[in-house]
């Protein structure tokens, strides 16, 4: 690939997002070029672990820790990171960024072709105008130039072609969609809903609204309730770049795959102030390459886009491309999350479950909507969960060996239940991105330095959450063994997001409100480096909405000519 | 078929997985460094006691699964935090690696002390428990006997015999069924992730 390509459009990144863009943008005619950092991996071929049982592997399924220590110290942390999963993870070691001397940020990250789409958590909310509308309500960071209503008919398009199993419950707070079929709530979880409706009637514990299909789709099968998603699913029954938006943008015809290719510079010409192309870096050959484009998509993850326009600096963007305003890399966020109450649910042994959900529970946000009742914070946090019984791992907290300790573990062990809080982060111009100028990757780009800290609304919320949470499954019938008011590390949430946020002026936001750069008209950022503000719901779902929103744009700005 | 002659059959089925799992657990054992590789007399003492904290029943037991093995292994390579330094305790100097962490195979062999292996089985057993009730009433000098034990528990639930005969192991569920009554011949399923991570 030596001579420089030319295409209608390029995207950068085939995650949840990038997968989005190029299917948008092919479906509309363009001819794409869609780059990806990582390796190519296959639907169905090359989910190299799927079908393997723990005594497969050389570690049980546990891992090397030996090894995770030395390679993959951040990524190891993450839930879904296992011996199973852990090819779907970057090798920390290879893949090195920095962080401030008060910073504690755990960044999850997954290079190859799917991206994080591969290994997300799959939980599909939609944002409200309490969201949309907080910045400007209580004065942390900008308004957004949008609100629920631009949004809404690109969540129905988004819910109907990836599919969401979730229940309606009618929450101004937390708008119902175009649901698949519901997965049932256990009958632990059911009770806890009654219980406590009972004694908050605002407070709506519902099954969570997962991107798993609950019934057939075109071209998937449904869910086989195997909870091993991360592994990759060869009946392509949750959501992934590979399973669905990939083959709809390939089955165009329109669309150039190119994975292996790290984008290192995006390329802008101040005579036209248009973007011109993007260099990349053969990730194998470390060989130079180059395309041109009318229009270029950011689609590399929060981080990475931001990262990327940091990185083509020019110098008639001395700063950053599209970064007049100067807030190119602050403002970032992410949910404050912790463990706020686990209790021991008695009285429901005569009954346990088959089959493993896709999916938790959620109690959304009920706090500082029409009556700010939050102490010491003005947005909102919502809970994550649910029933669950112990097993054999159980054992290793217990004293005991031989025949009747053995014996105590066969049996599904008692009923727990967690609230997991995750509360609104606003955005606050000190945390932020920025280049290390003195360390550089293996391609020779300054590596990326976060600097990041929650504080006092979050930890607040997370006051509140922990009391809450402790009430709540008391009232459910529990006794409450412990929970945690502090928030994780940044990024622990893997809800990293804003760097390159959306508003009304140019002098204060990189995009406006179609997630087009306000300096440069044919460069969209559609990953969560646009978001303003980051509510306390899963982001991921408003993200595609806000792709598929800003493609339609693109595609019309195009044919008009005005591009 | 009642619970106590299905794990009868199965204890008797095994035999040929069986094989196949300890023949697995020497072939990681073989890949580690000379300086972890554990001597004949090391894998036996490993065999025994996991023998002792999940012994044959119906179905059998760790040290014949192979959970000694992976615990050498498992210790050798860290799981469960165990290259990390230990607490400070004077009984485990001289059982500490150039890096610090504890050798918890050689502590155990000392703490067991050089006759264990050669006790009649109930004094073995007797001494073992009193080990673990040590390490679980909280004595520091016996802590590391509970990443031990947690590594055995390991050794033998996660594979063939303890993962989908002792205990139920379904990929494939096909369906969610929230709301299943427990009977006498319930078992747990190894295949229940969330209950392994979490529970």
């Amino acid at each position: 690939m030596d001579e420089t390509l030319h295409f209608d459009a390029i995207v950068v990144g085939s995650g949840i997002t990038g997968g989005w863009a190029a299917k948008e943008l092919t479906e509309a005619g363009l001819k794409v070029l869609l780059l990806e950092r990582g390796r190519k991996i296959e639907h169905q071929v090359d989910y190299e672990t799927e079908l393997k049982a723990p005594w497969d592997m050389p570690f049980r399924g546990e891992g090397d820790a030996d090894l995770y220590a030395r390679e993959y110290a951040v990524q190891s942390l993450n839930r879904h990171f296992t011996e199973f999963t852990q090819g779907h993870f970057v090798n920390d070691a290879q893949n090195p960024y920095q962080t401030g001397a008060d910073t504690a940020f755990t960044w999850f990250r997954s290079y190859q072709l799917g991206g994080r789409s591969l290994t997300w958590g799959r939980q599909c909310y939609r944002w409200s105008d309490y969201d949309f509308g907080a910045n400007k309500r209580d004065g942390h960071g900008t308004d957004w130039p949008i609100r629920y209503a631009d949004l809404a008919p690109w969540y129905d398009k988004v819910e109907d072609f990836i599919g969401v199993a979730g229940a309606a419950e009618g929450l101004p707070q937390l708008p119902d969609g175009r649901f698949l079929p519901p997965f049932a709530l256990n009958v632990v979880e059911q009770a806890a809903r009654e219980r406590i409706m009972a004694n908050w009637p605002e407070r709506r514990l519902t099954i969570g609204r997962t991107a798993n299909l609950t019934a057939e789709k075109e071209g998937h099968g449904p869910c086989q309730s195997r909870s091993i998603c991360a592994r990759g699913c060869s009946y392509g029954a949750y959501f992934s770049t590979q399973s669905s938006t990939l083959p709809a943008a390939q089955a165009t015809g329109n669309l150039t795959l190119v994975t292996d290719a790290a984008v290192e510079h995006v390329d802008y010409d101040p005579a036209t102030r248009r973007i011109t192309g993007v260099r990349w870096v053969d990730s194998k050959t470390k060989a130079r390459h180059q395309a041109t484009a009318r229009l270029v998509f950011l689609n590399a993850g929060a981080f990475n886009s931001v990262h990327l326009l940091l990185n083509s600096a020019s110098e008639a963007m001395p700063n950053g491309l599209a970064n007049s305003s100067g807030v190119l890399g602050t403002h970032i966020m992410d949910h404050a999350n912790t463990l706020s109450a686990a209790a021991i649910m008695p009285g429901f042994e005569a009954w346990t479950t088959f089959g493993n959900r896709p999916t938790g529970v959620v109690i959304p946000r009920y706090r500082n909507m029409e009556t700010m009742d939050g102490i010491g914070h003005t947005r909102g946090f919502s809970f994550q969960g649910g029933a669950l019984q112990s097993t054999w791992t159980a054992g290793k907290r217990a004293a005991g060996i031989g025949k009747d300790y053995k014996n105590s573990l066969e049996k599904p062990g008692p009923w727990r239940m967690v609230l997991v809080a995750f509360a609104d982060c606003v955005p606050r111009a000190t945390n932020r991105l920025t280049l290390d100028r003195t360390r550089v990757d293996s391609n020779g780009i300054p590596q990326l330095r976060i600097d990041f800290a929650f504080g006092a609304e979050e930890n607040a919320a997370l006051a509140q959450a922990k009391a809450d949470a402790t009430e709540m499954l008391t009232k459910a019938g529990g006794h409450v063994m412990f929970g945690f008011d502090r928030p994780g590390p940044g990024g622990t949430a893997i809800h990293e997001m804003g760097g390159a946020r959306m508003g009304h002026d140019p002098a204060t936001s990189v995009l406006n409100k179609w997630s087009q750069a306000h300096d440069v008209a044919n460069l969209f950022v559609t990953d969560g480096a646009q978001m303003a503000s980051s509510a306390c719901q899963n982001p991921s779902l408003t993200y595609m909405a806000l792709t598929a929103r800003a493609a339609a744009h693109a595609v019309a700005l195009l044919k008009s000519g005005a591009l | 078929m009642s619970g106590w002659n299905r794990r009868a059959f199965l204890g008797a089925a095994t035999l040929v997985a069986l094989q196949a799992a300890v023949a697995g657990g020497g072939a990681v054992l073989g890949k580690l460094d000379p300086r972890d590789a554990p001597s004949p007399r090391r894998r036996k003492l490993m065999r025994e006691v996991a023998e002792h904290v999940i012994p044959t029943t119906g179905t059998p037991g760790a040290g014949v699964v192979g959970a000694g093995d992976f615990v050498l292994v498992a210790l050798a390579h860290g799981l469960s935090g165990t290259r990390k330094p230990p607490a400070a305790d004077p009984s485990f100097a001289p059982h500490l690696r150039p890096d610090g962490s504890l050798d918890h195979a050689a502590w155990l062999e000392v703490r067991l002390g050089a006759k264990w292996l050669a006790l009649p089985p109930a004094r073995r057993h007797e001494a073992l428990a009193a080990l673990d009730a040590a390490a679980y009433k909280g004595e520091p000098a016996a802590a590391p006997w509970r990443a031990i034990k947690g590594l055995i528990l390991t050794g033998y639930y996660t594979s063939e015999i303890g993962g989908s005969k002792e205990l139920n192991y379904e990929l494939v569920p096909g369906r969610f069924d929230p709301k299943v009554p427990v009977t006498p011949e319930t078992r747990a399923y190894s295949s229940d992730w969330t209950a392994v991570d979490f529970g």
